[in-house]
């Protein structure tokens, strides 16, 4: 009973956080429309500021793919919150051990691995932009936590095959008369 | 697969149903028919023993390796 509980607590945040990582990626997406088509100095966000970027030739180049590449990247926190909810829809968890969930585990992992290998890819390319001298030395990198994020990719990834090894061990014992 | 279930040639010689076996073994209808068709992973002895006594075989009668070569 009290597991029940916890269980629709979760499932009730991951599909708030599903909900607010939409918003979020979607307002960005927004902002780049806004700065491509009708000003770059209004296109503010949390995330970017077109305002810390070095007034050079590629600086609309660069704040642009700063958008794409964060959008890309809370579209794909989103869709791990959305494939988390998912596991909450589809497992019973009379009988958690099938082949469903542990596909779905097993891809929570690797779009996590994807989530971790772009946020250092964007952290990267902020220390690279700074070191050019073509971002303001004030802007920080995107986020501290890519290795969090791969870290969390290999737990996921250890659970979901000991996951699938129990699912292989429960059908065998199925099909055992 | 290698191993094969050759229960229904049993039950014909016997001329017993799946019903009766099942009632006579004491295994569910469903199971037997997974044994029947081959989709079983694993027999355990008990079933076997109870399988042969109510057949009156032997367990080479029931179950036959065919080399996968």
């Amino acid at each position: 009973m009290k597991t029940d509980r916890i269980l629709k607590l979760m499932k009730f945040l991951f599909w708030l956080i599903f909900i607010a990582l939409c918003f979020n990626a979607g307002s960005l997406i927004y902002i780049l429309f806004k700065g491509k088509y009708v000003s770059l100095e209004g296109s503010k966000s949390i995330y970017v500021d077109p305002d810390l970027f070095d007034h050079s030739e590629l600086r609309t180049t660069w704040y642009y793919i700063s958008i794409i590449l964060i959008t890309t990247l809370l579209a794909l926190k989103a869709y791990i919150a959305y494939l988390v909810t998912k596991i909450f829809t589809k497992v019973d968890f009379n009988n958690p051990f099938n082949t469903t969930t542990a596909k779905l585990l097993i891809k929570i992992s690797r779009i996590a691995l994807v989530t971790g290998v772009l946020v250092v890819t964007i952290n990267s390319l902020y220390m690279w932009l700074n070191n050019k001298a073509l971002v303001d030395i004030l802007m920080k990198p995107y986020e501290e936590g890519s290795g969090e994020f791969l870290f969390l990719a290999g737990v996921i990834f250890v659970i979901a095959q000991i996951f699938k090894k129990g699912t292989e061990i429960q059908s065998e014992n199925k099909l055992t008369i | 697969m290698p191993i094969i279930v050759n229960l229904d040639v049993m039950m014909a010689k016997r001329k017993m149903s799946l019903n009766e076996l099942s009632e006579k073994v004491g295994v569910t209808l469903s199971n037997l028919s997974i044994l029947k068709t081959g989709k079983a992973k694993a027999i355990r002895f008990s079933t076997l023993e109870a399988i042969c006594k109510a057949l009156n075989c032997q367990p080479s009668d029931i179950l036959e390796f065919v080399s996968d070569s």
